[in-house]
């Protein structure tokens, strides 16, 4: 979650940035808001004249207006800044997202959560780097495709990326297989989710900690159900918060081997690296837990928590260029496809132990 | 080493930090009836 517009360092004014996110951020409203719109009308179509029509989410209706746009129109450079402040959304909302979250729901879902994250990693890092091997890729590609497909996606491989010294060729080839088997994943769970008519938080669960990208488990969840959706945030979230612990480890291996810079205080680094929108979550859900907030500001909070979210699904849909990820190299691709089936399976695997041994 | 990785952070540390704080800001806006209700 390091990509946005806004941390791009530039010698222009404060007022031009400000000015060249308009169109962009303009965009995301009109795309976003088109597929609620799109929602709403089927609805009530669907109501009016009795017709059984199954209902289908705004979010997969902003998603693929903004990849139709893309991928057909195209998109001028001058929406591009707007575009990539979808993460910034993506975070606020997620902040916001913690009113809908009693503090012990929280902690018990989020322990769970963590706990799965934690073998899921071991074993995805083991199995990535062995992939890696058997296909010839290089160390470091294999490190940045490892950390991107086991923690936290294109942010965790620009987290590592200078932390282990790596190319910036690596780095892209890993992000952009991470950003095809994202988009791919986008569609593929929640069909698969529904042929094993898994439960809300079984699946949310799952898409939490699987789907790489936080924007894409977000929608990923959301396109299940409201309280998958949910689920999928805050165990996603859990994943996030480790990001830091395996860059560290990461950069002290390579490091060691002498191909990366040393690392200097390890409380900083991990503070650095930390997603600190994970304790702005905490923070409001503590507060929600305590009644600090009126039940229609918790309702408030819930809706501007959607808001949010609908900018960042927009932003997901515009972000998918076809031809661009075309252009990769094929065997990034395998390795991180091959990678991704596993951990989608080792997770569901996971998931499917919790819900029957633990009170998920 | 260090003063690319203080960089990196700092470039990746605002986006973050600014979101947080945006959303703080509404919740509090909200908190002190300062926003009309937020339909959806």
């Amino acid at each position: 979650m390091a990509t946005s517009a806004l941390a791009t360092p530039t010698t222009e004014s404060f007022t031009h940035r400000a000015i060249a996110l308009v169109p962009g951020l303009l965009l995301l409203v009109a795309v976003g808001y088109a597929g609620k719109f799109i929602e709403q009308s089927i609805a009530a179509y669907t109501k009016a004249n009795h017709i059984t029509f199954p209902n289908i989410e705004y979010v997969l209706w902003a998603i693929v207006i903004g990849l139709i746009l893309s991928n057909t129109v195209g998109i001028p450079r001058v929406f591009a800044p707007g575009i990539a402040t979808y993460e910034f959304w993506l975070e606020a909302g997620i902040v916001l997202l913690g009113s809908r979250f009693l503090l012990g729901d929280v902690l018990h879902l989020g322990g769970i959560s963590l706990v799965l994250v934690a073998i899921a990693i071991t074993l995805s890092l083991t199995f990535m780097h062995f992939l890696g091997r058997a296909f010839k890729l290089k160390p470091k590609l294999t490190s940045l495709l490892a950390v991107g497909s086991s923690i936290c996606g294109v942010s965790a491989i620009i987290a590592a990326k200078p932390s282990i010294d790596a190319d910036d060729e690596d780095a892209s080839y890993a992000i952009a297989a991470i950003l095809a088997l994202g988009a791919i994943s986008l569609f593929t769970f929640p069909l698969i989710g529904h042929s094993l008519h898994l439960s809300d938080k079984a699946y949310g669960l799952w898409a939490g900690l699987a789907v790489d990208n936080t924007a894409e488990a977000t929608a990923a969840g959301a396109l299940y159900s409201d309280a998958a959706g949910k689920v999928a945030v805050l165990a996603k979230t859990s994943r996030n918060a480790l990001i830091g612990f395996i860059v560290l480890g990461y950069a002290i291996y390579w490091s060691g081997r002498g191909q990366a810079g040393k690392v200097g205080n390890k409380a900083v680094f991990l503070w650095n690296k930390f997603p600190k929108f994970v304790l702005g979550f905490l923070l409001i859900s503590l507060l929600a837990t305590a009644g600090f907030f009126a039940k229609p500001q918790l309702a408030s909070l819930a809706n501007l928590s959607r808001w949010a979210f609908l900018l960042t699904f927009a932003g997901v849909g515009l972000r998918i260029n076809l031809r661009e990820l075309g252009k990769q190299g094929w065997k990034p691709f395998a390795v991180g496809a091959i990678g991704e089936v596993f951990i989608a399976l080792l997770t569901l695997g996971l998931v499917y132990g919790a819900d029957h041994y633990l009170t998920l | 080493m260090p003063n690319t990785q203080t960089a990196v952070a700092r470039r990746s540390l605002s986006p973050d930090i600014f979101a947080v704080a945006l959303a703080l800001l509404a919740a509090l806006l909200v908190r002190l009836n300062l926003l009309p209700p937020i339909k959806w």
